[in-house]
């Protein structure tokens, strides 16, 4: 391992992402445009919510509307960080397997790669925190960016996971708004899983522990700990697999 | 010796592309390969780079080597300048060094002026002048060229041999490939890739 090319691959991966105009427009827009829907469109009234993370029988009554703040803050840092994990991963494989060729170790590229995204989850989550908490008002502010910052962790490694894994970018993106859209969009949103049937099969889906997370702390004094754990869990299970193939498809012959 | 080749076979499918390819690189020479459109010659190329394997077959190598591919394989959102500075990281080379070598071959292959100009940017011509560049940054002791004059204009495409016979003098072993060789005599040996065997 080599500082040197550590640190030049970070810098060098960093401008690559800011000059993408995409990736600014996308961070600009999405937390907005999804905070302003729920903003015209939620309505007032109670949801009886379980939070099975914490218990069986523990539930919160919260308005529609703000627990459709924090519901769609997790759904856009999700999709977001997925996204961008995607692009770091695959937009110059044939690139980064060259340096691989003219002696870079993908150990090294790869560390770069996740200083990156641990930058980009950062980032995103306290962007995304400040905005929410502009619109609703949090319990924990700090904890409940935290909370974004493991949604981050999850679907960033789960993005990286198939940055690596698929070769074609339309048919990699299709498969990150597939899960976000089933998982993140629509069985972790509380109005279909406070009324859902098979709640064990929503709580195997990778944004469960995250979602469940950043509720508690949004608007509970319970602990988020266990559900923090598991999350981070599910994270290190993509971010693993990720990393196996990435060395499998980098390494010299 | 610089470069061996011990019976490479490499196949697609169950299709046969190189069947058995033996050769022999020594130094200070420029050997030509040619061959028709997917007759093997890039697959050959990448297994001596090291970017795919063979199936069977041995690869020697001594010495650094420097690979240029045949498409430019460059990260489109920096500029010239970056590229130097982040595949200068890969070889270990030192600032001063990377200093008179980027010199040398932004004058060399006149486009200095498209130093700080990101990828994205810059014409067909000018970026395979940086994809050679790449390859030719650490000074190798081996060259493998991949159709390495695609698209450069006729100045450019004269400069290029100067820079071989320069590199062959100091005693580089150059090894270019490409689907039809016009500067026969340049070459201390022309080998016909055809039917997954060298002629």
């Amino acid at each position: 391992m080599n500082i040197h090319r550590i640190n030049t691959s970070l810098a060098m991966i960093l401008r690559m992402l800011i000059r993408r105009k995409i990736v600014l427009i996308l961070i600009l827009l999405i937390p907005t445009v999804f905070l302003s829907i729920v903003e015209f469109t939620s309505a007032e009234r109670v949801i009886h919510f379980q939070l099975a993370s914490v218990g069986d029988q523990v539930f919160i009554d919260m308005p529609e509307k703000s627990i459709s703040f924090i519901f769609f803050s997790v759904a856009s840092a999700g999709f977001l960080v997925s996204f961008l994990a995607l692009n770091l991963i695959q937009k110059n494989h044939n690139a980064n397997k060259r340096l691989v060729l003219c002696g870079y170790h993908p150990l090294e590229l790869l560390t770069s790669i996740l200083l990156v995204l641990l930058l980009t989850i950062l980032f995103i989550s306290v962007y995304i925190g400040l905005l929410t908490i502009a619109f609703t008002p949090v319990d924990h502010p700090v904890s409940f960016t935290l909370s974004l910052a493991l949604i981050g962790f999850v679907y960033g490694s789960y993005g990286l996971a198939v940055g690596s894994l698929v070769k074609g970018e339309l048919e990699a993106i299709l498969l990150i708004v597939l899960l976000v859209n089933i998982d993140v969009g629509w069985l972790q949103n509380p109005i279909f899983y406070a009324a859902a049937q098979n709640q064990i099969l929503i709580e195997f889906l990778p944004a469960y522990f995250p979602s469940q997370a950043s509720i508690v702390k949004a608007f509970t004094n319970y602990s988020a700990v266990s559900a923090s754990l598991y999350a981070l869990l599910y994270g290190m299970i993509f971010l693993i697999i990720s990393m196996l193939i990435f060395f499998y498809k980098m390494r010299t012959k | 010796m610089i470069l061996k080749l011990e019976n490479i076979y490499k196949s697609y499918s169950k299709k046969p592309v190189l069947k058995e390819v033996s050769l022999q690189l020594e130094a200070g020479t420029l050997t030509g390969i040619v061959g028709e459109n997917g007759s093997g010659k890039s697959t050959l190329m990448r297994i001596i780079a090291g970017d795919i394997s063979a199936n069977r077959g041995k690869v020697h190598k001594n010495g650094k080597t420097g690979y240029c591919p045949q498409e430019a394989i460059l990260f489109p959102e920096i500029t010239v300048q970056e590229h130097f500075r982040y595949f200068s990281a890969a070889y270990n080379i030192e600032a001063e060094v990377l200093n008179v070598r980027v010199e040398e071959l932004l004058d060399h292959f006149n486009y200095r002026k498209y130093y700080n100009t990101r990828v994205n940017n810059l014409s067909g011509g000018t970026r395979q002048k940086l994809n050679l560049s790449i390859a030719l940054l650490h000074e190798p002791e081996l060259l493998i060229l991949d159709e390495p004059y695609n698209g450069f204009d006729w100045d450019t495409y004269l400069k290029f041999w100067d820079y071989t016979k320069d590199l062959k003098e100091k005693g580089c072993s150059i090894l270019v490939v490409s689907h039809l060789i016009n500067e026969k005599k340049k070459f201390d040996r022309i080998y016909k890739l055809e039917n997954g065997t060298l002629k």
